[in-house]
């Protein structure tokens, strides 16, 4: 295994180590509370 | 010489995939400024794929491959496309057309200072940015393309290896680049007010088509139907590939987020520093090559960012450190076991690779940077370089060319 081969796992390496500790989410979502309201059907004429 | 049909015909349509890359260049571009700029953005591009490929058959080819001159610049005999015909010219090309080659070089020679546009996007002048693109092609581009890439230029003699256009193409836009945004000042409220990308749908679809015609950028530099081209085609999407989950991974561990468009300017950044490289390296060095690009030019726009620079569209921290990097790594990683006519590099037993490689980028970081200077103060003599602020503020589709983007 040559010297470039070697540098090339290892930066392979890096990167997916790098997917396992990243956090799983961009930001943290707050649960959408929906009104009684909008949980109502809603009738669409054609 | 006998013209190879398989060649011609593969050379031809690698002409027509870079060709495609100066308009995808305009929708990458576009999409990442204000929806008041974006067609001006997109001209920039579509006005430069028409004015270099007349400038190119009138004078442009001639002083890039014409017959050497002191192995600084082709002569003029090739004027008009004059001596330039069906007959294959050996120096370059021995099994095509002569004026395939011809065809396939002009399309670098367009879409070179289609790059440099999104340095000064939103609020130059379209007028300088005529006079300017003119002038820079045949006093930049081309002396640089000679020293290169022509029989007989100086780094081509010394031995530097440039498979595809990362010193000719990519150092010498993004340094230009960097000097451009330097002289024409920032936008207004640059710094102050955020600007956010209009439509980055339509930067991704510009990405992805970019990656899709530089498989003609780097496979058909190859000039042949062969071997070489299938490396080069695998080593370019192995790179690019590479480069973008790097970006993307990097982007993730300082920003906190995967960035979309992040992926997309790192699969741009490994296209760029891969260039040099795609006919000299393997798959490895290739992946090491993509992993490189990812983390060095995500640092260069935080630095760009630190210094308060307003290249509006990163071409520098892409294009010329991607270059940069990419022009240096293949003294690195070369390999004569993938192209025998080339030379090994560091990692294969050949130090004086690297020092070759530096004298190149040196040389095209200096002639693009003066270069590019002395043309824009020449410029700004005859035509103011920036828009008024009115004409900024209104925006560029608007004040330069009277029609908006969108009817929304």
């Amino acid at each position: 295994m040559d010297a470039t081969t070697v540098i090339a796992i290892i930066s392979c390496a890096i990167v997916l180590v790098g997917w396992l500790v990243l956090p799983h989410s961009a930001t943290t979502v707050k649960p959408v509370v929906v009104s009684e309201e909008e949980r109502a059907p809603v009738s669409v004429s054609a | 010489m006998k013209i190879d049909s398989g060649d011609t015909a593969w050379v031809l349509a690698s002409a027509a995939l870079v060709m495609l890359m100066t308009p995808a260049l305009g929708f990458f571009y576009g999409g990442l400024v204000r929806r008041k700029n974006v067609l001006s953005t997109i001209m920039h591009s579509f006005f430069i794929l028409c004015l270099i490929s007349v400038q190119w058959v009138l004078w442009g080819y001639s002083l890039a491959f014409g017959p050497d001159k002191f192995h600084l610049i082709g002569g003029l005999e090739w004027i008009g496309l004059n001596n330039v015909g069906f007959t294959p010219n050996a120096d370059y090309a021995p099994t095509i057309p002569h004026q395939a080659y011809m065809v396939f070089q002009m399309m670098f020679a367009v879409i070179t200072p289609a790059l440099i546009s999104g340095a000064f996007a939103e609020r130059q002048r379209f007028k300088a940015f005529v006079l300017f693109s003119l002038l820079w092609a045949t006093f930049v581009y081309d002396p640089i393309a000679h020293w290169v890439w022509g029989a007989g230029g100086w780094l081509h003699n010394l031995g530097a290896l440039d498979f595809a256009g990362g010193t000719v193409v990519h150092i010498s836009s993004g340094v230009s680049a960097l000097v451009a945004a330097l002289v024409l000042g920032r936008r207004l409220g640059f710094g102050k007010e955020k600007v956010e990308p209009h439509d980055a749908t339509m930067t991704i679809l510009g990405a992805c088509l970019l990656w899709f015609g530089w498989f003609g950028f780097n496979a058909g530099s190859a000039v042949t139907a062969g071997t070489l081209a299938t490396s080069a085609f695998v080593v370019t999407n192995t790179a690019t590939a590479m480069a973008a989950l790097t970006w993307m991974t990097v982007s993730w561990w300082h920003k906190r987020q995967p960035s979309v468009l992040g992926a997309a300017a790192g699969a741009v950044a490994g296209l760029v520093a891969i260039t040099p490289a795609s006919g000299y390296v393997n798959v490895m060095g290739a992946i090491v090559i993509g992993f490189g690009a990812g983390i060095v030019c995500y640092a260069a726009i935080q630095l760009r960012e630190r210094i308060h620079v307003d290249d509006a569209l990163d071409v520098w921290a892409v294009h010329g450190i991607g270059g940069t990097w990419g022009a240096l790594a293949t003294g690195l990683f070369a390999t004569v076991a993938i192209n025998s006519s080339a030379a090994n590099g560091l990692f294969y037993g050949n130090p004086k690779q690297v020092l070759i490689q530096l004298a190149a980028i040196g040389a095209a970081w200096g002639w693009a940077a003066v270069g590019t200077f002395v043309i824009l103060k020449v410029v700004n003599i005859f035509v103011p370089l920036r828009v008024q602020e009115e004409e900024e503020l209104l925006g560029l589709d608007i004040s330069q060319h009277g029609e908006p983007a969108y009817a929304l």
